[in-house]
């Protein structure tokens, strides 16, 4: 794979929602997204697979058969062998990626809020996949009768010059109702026609896990991305007292008395609950990233992805 | 058991409050949150969302309640009627004398006096007592011998200060018996040690401490204040000031001589350091009336910055000669001042309106009422003759007695004496070797000079101090003297007034403008008034007669209030001030404050924990 420099399009001239500053587009004009695995897609794109066809890249030789078009013929080798042997190039194929953005009521809290930021993320990776000519879906979840316009628009997006198309429709999606998690990339991994790259954005915080739907991705031989989105008041709460905590999603409550002297015991909580993905993550060979919302883009998209080789 | 404050049981009410407060549920802020996931069940506290909770056993709650309920009942101030093996016997002396006013100390001497002796008072262990006296011109028991804290506070808060000069001989001397014969007794004297009358107390052992008050001496005042004839012009009046300067700076000041609030003379006074300056003014007195001298420098003690003298016109002096002939007694009376002399060869009934008589050698029909000088003539009341005695000796004479001012007996000789036993009411003046010779004193309400002897069969008519004995003999028994000396008190002795008439009641005005009603019993001849704490001038109207009576500090040794390091007690016994005080200094406030302190903090340190 190699970044393709020609054809500019004027995309961030026509961002007007200010997803993405035009700076980091630019930027991420320069990156790509790396694949572990050779791209399976029917369609053609500009990725390494493993089948043969019309390319620049050379594969292989074969014996000549009859039939074969004489256009891939190996003349210099004919002239000094005195043997016909086809030229086989490697078929360059487009990478599925699945972006799962988590739209559910959790994501709405934080300052900034965590559903802004994953959409950015989300916009910077699809922005990223669009320049290299790779399709796009994202799946947003839960279900939301409100913006499905907009959702199903973004079930598919191809081409560098949909990326303005991604932006606005992600910009006009509203988060709300319980994030499902499992059954959600449970869907997206039986509805893709050819694996290829997830990326899921979410807070993971559903009280049925996640473990399933990740699960279900990897089965259907998905490369799995997950950023871990927290606000900095999850990751440190600066309301104290006594307190009647409601759960947003469940409307659960639990009522606890919380002070500096517990602060320490409730970061420890949130870190094992991190540990625990993290772990999950990494027996399975998946990427973890854990982000707080107030992360600038640049350090999560331009470093750690980066370092962690997912872009390059 | 029984219980001193029993109102104190009613703190019990705050056990209910301290078990509401466990039974309240705390109030809850509802705060909503993007999932409770993160809120593990160990942060959780599992309660009712009710108002009130089940009240749960909590060590907590009864540690509390145990230690309201030992606080409450220590404030009860439990007890047991048993027998207690003596405590000390402390007796606190507090000077209130005029000196006490000084504002070296903040706010006087007198206040720090006061809170040191409350300081002691709060030491007192439960099984000591204390008594409280406070001495001024007389000694008060304020106190008598008691271990009740408050009672001991209130008598020192009962406590005033007095214009009066300190009398600290007769506060130890009432102390004294009181001590006596017990090992832990203490007398705590809370005095700057201004006193000039304690070589005449003998210490005896006594464990005295001197609680030393006062920091610096700056000030100065009238010593003496007096007002006589003046010496070079018989018509005119002479006031005797003396000023004295009690501080080691030599001071400037004023001194003003009023006469009934009339200005006669501004002096100005440079006074060396610790120098005593007499001052002479001459005024014209037309009538009886009030000399003031004030003195304006200003200073820490105001009380002797000001004295005030009642002055009477002197009335000439009648005196009855009753003699069969004696002609130097004749011309010694005649030259003596302001004398109007009659002779008589006896006395008779009705010849009582002379201020003085004179017996000389002769057996009065009837005896005189008024002040007498009797020569070698007695009535059996005032003298129990015993003999005669043939050429006595004048072994010694009394030169400090008024009588015998310029007075000399030296080459006196004398033919013959009568020998008496000396009677209780007088003093001897001159003595021989076998009996007095010369008595002077108050019998009853007379005033006497008796004399032994016959002047004619002696040598001392030829003498100049016979004439001088004469004049001071009629000085001293001058009734309108005795009458003019009834005006003059030291601030804190009583008025004494002779009633001429009987009367049942009298009012005084005092010097702060405060009027008293006097009771007086009928027939009862002398009016007498005992609070001049204050000095100043004193208006009595008693039935038709007017009195004026002056109150005056006019002591050396009250102006001097250089504080004194040590106490000269007797010939030989020193005290000196002691700059620490023993005393058993409680802990117990200290404890409960420091017992809520920490309950406060286990409130503190709980909400902490729990928040």
């Amino acid at each position: 794979m190699r970044w393709r420099s020609g054809r500019e399009l004027p995309v961030e001239a026509r961002v007007t929602q200010s997803l993405l500053s035009p700076e980091l587009l630019r930027r991420l004009e320069q990156v790509q997204l790396l694949a572990a695995r050779r791209a399976k897609s029917s369609a053609r794109g500009e990725r390494r697979s493993r089948s043969r066809g019309q390319s620049v890249e050379f594969a292989d030789y074969r014996n000549y058969s009859v039939g074969d078009d004489l256009r891939y013929l190996d003349w210099n080798l004919y002239g000094r062998l005195d043997r016909l042997f086809l030229k086989l190039y490697e078929e360059e194929r487009e990478l599925p990626v699945r972006l799962f953005l988590d739209a559910s009521e959790s994501m709405t809290f934080g300052d900034p809020v965590k559903f802004d930021f994953a959409r950015q993320v989300a916009a910077a990776i699809g922005y990223v996949a669009l320049c290299g000519f790779d399709r796009v879906s994202v799946l947003v979840f839960p279900d939301n009768p409100e913006d499905g316009a907009a959702r199903s628009a973004l079930r598919s997006v191809r081409g560098r010059r949909s990326a303005f198309a991604l932006f606005n429709h992600l910009g006009a999606l509203k988060a709300g109702g319980s994030a499902q998690l499992n059954p959600a990339l449970h869907r997206g991994a039986v509805e893709a026609r050819q694996p290829g790259l997830a990326v899921v954005l979410s807070d993971f915080l559903d009280p049925d896990g996640y473990e399933a739907g990740i699960g279900a991705l990897l089965g259907r031989g998905f490369q799995v991305d997950c950023v871990h989105i927290l606000a900095p008041e999850e990751l440190s709460p600066t309301t104290f007292g006594d307190l009647r905590l409601i759960d947003a999603e469940t409307g659960g409550h639990q009522e606890v008395t919380f002070g500096r002297y517990r602060l320490a015991a409730y970061r420890e909580t949130v870190s094992r609950f991190c540990q625990r993905l993290r772990e999950f993550c990494a027996v399975r060979g998946v990427n973890y990233f854990l982000a707080s919302s107030a992360t600038p883009l640049e350090d999560l998209l331009l470093r750690q992805l980066r370092k962690a080789e997912v872009l390059g | 058991m029984s219980f001193l404050t029993p109102a104190a049981f009613a703190f019990a009410a705050a056990i209910p409050v301290v078990v509401l407060f466990y039974l309240l549920k705390r109030k809850r802020v509802v705060k909503l949150v993007s999932s409770t996931l993160l809120w593990q069940k160990y942060l959780a506290e599992t309660q009712a969302s009710a108002p009130f909770q089940k009240l749960r056993h909590n060590w907590l709650l009864v540690l509390q309640i145990l230690l309201l309920l030992a606080l409450i009942f220590a404030l009860a101030r439990p007890y047991r009627a048993g027998q207690i093996s003596g405590g000390r016997l402390l007796v606190a002396i507090v000077d209130a004398s005029a000196s006490m006013q000084s504002t070296d100390e903040t706010p006087s001497r007198f206040e720090r006096a006061r809170r040191e002796a409350l300081e002691l008072v709060d030491s007192l262990h439960d099984t000591d007592q204390m008594v409280v006296l406070l001495a001024a011109g007389h000694t008060e028991v304020k106190q008598s011998p008691t271990g009740n804290k408050s009672a001991l506070r209130r008598a020192l808060q009962g406590c005033a200060v007095t214009d009066a000069p300190t009398r600290l001989a007769e506060a130890l001397k009432l102390a004294q018996p009181l001590v006596k014969d017990r090992i832990d007794a203490e007398i705590h004297l809370f005095s700057d040690g201004a006193a000039a009358d304690l070589t005449d107390f003998e210490h005896e052992g006594l464990n005295v401490v001197y609680h030393r008050l006062g920091a610096r001496a700056m000030n100065v005042g009238i010593v003496g204040l007096d007002v006589r004839a003046h010496p070079e012009e018989p018509a005119r009046r002479a006031l005797f000031a003396s000023v004295a300067n009690a501080s080691t700076n030599p001071v400037q000041t004023e001194l003003q001589v009023l006469f009934d609030d009339q200005l006669i003379e501004t002096r100005l006074l440079e006074l060396r350091p610790r120098e005593t300056v007499p001052q002479v003014f001459a005024a014209t007195q037309a009538k009886d009336g009030i000399f003031t001298a004030r003195l304006a420098a200003p200073d820490d003690l105001l009380a002797d910055n000001q004295a005030s003298l009642v002055s009477l016109l002197p009335a000439p002096v009648r005196v009855l000669l009753v003699t069969r002939g004696n002609r130097f007694l004749e011309r010694a009376l005649a030259t003596a001042p302001g004398v109007q002399l009659s002779v008589a060869d006896d006395l008779v009934e009705g010849s009582d309106d002379f201020d003085v008589t004179v017996l000389d050698d002769v057996l009065p029909a009837v005896w005189p009422a008024g002040n007498t000088l009797a020569i070698r003539s007695a009535n059996t009341n005032w003298v129990e003759v015993t003999g005669r005695a043939e050429t006595p000796a004048i072994v010694d004479w009394r030169t400090t007695h008024p009588l015998l001012r310029f007075v000399n007996f030296d080459n006196v000789q004398l033919a013959e004496t009568l020998t008496v036993k000396p009677p209780t009411w007088a003093v001897s003046l001159v003595d021989s070797s076998a009996s007095p010779l010369i008595l002077a004193g108050e019998a009853g309400r007379q005033r006497l000079i008796w004399i032994g002897f016959d002047t004619l069969q002696t040598t001392w008519p030829l003498r100049i101090s016979f004439p001088i004995f004469i004049a001071n003999a009629v000085a001293w028994l001058d009734p309108s003297a005795t009458k003019a000396g009834q005006f003059q008190v030291r601030a804190g002795d009583p008025i004494r007034l002779t009633l001429a008439e009987s009367l049942t009641n009298a009012t005084v005005r005092l010097p702060d403008g405060s009027e008293r009603a006097l009771a007086i019993d009928p027939g009862a001849r002398e009016l007498v008034f005992g609070q001049t704490a204050l000095q100043g001038i004193y208006r009595l109207d008693a039935g038709t007669n007017r009195f004026v009576v002056s109150a005056n500090l006019l002591d050396a040794a009250e102006t001097d209030t250089t504080p004194k390091p040590e106490l000269k007690f007797g010939k030989y016994a020193r005290i000196e001030a002691t700059s620490t005080k023993r005393a058993s200094l409680e802990w117990w406030r200290w404890l409960a404050a420091s017992a809520l302190a920490v309950l406060g903090f286990e409130w503190w340190f709980y909400h902490r924990r729990t928040a």
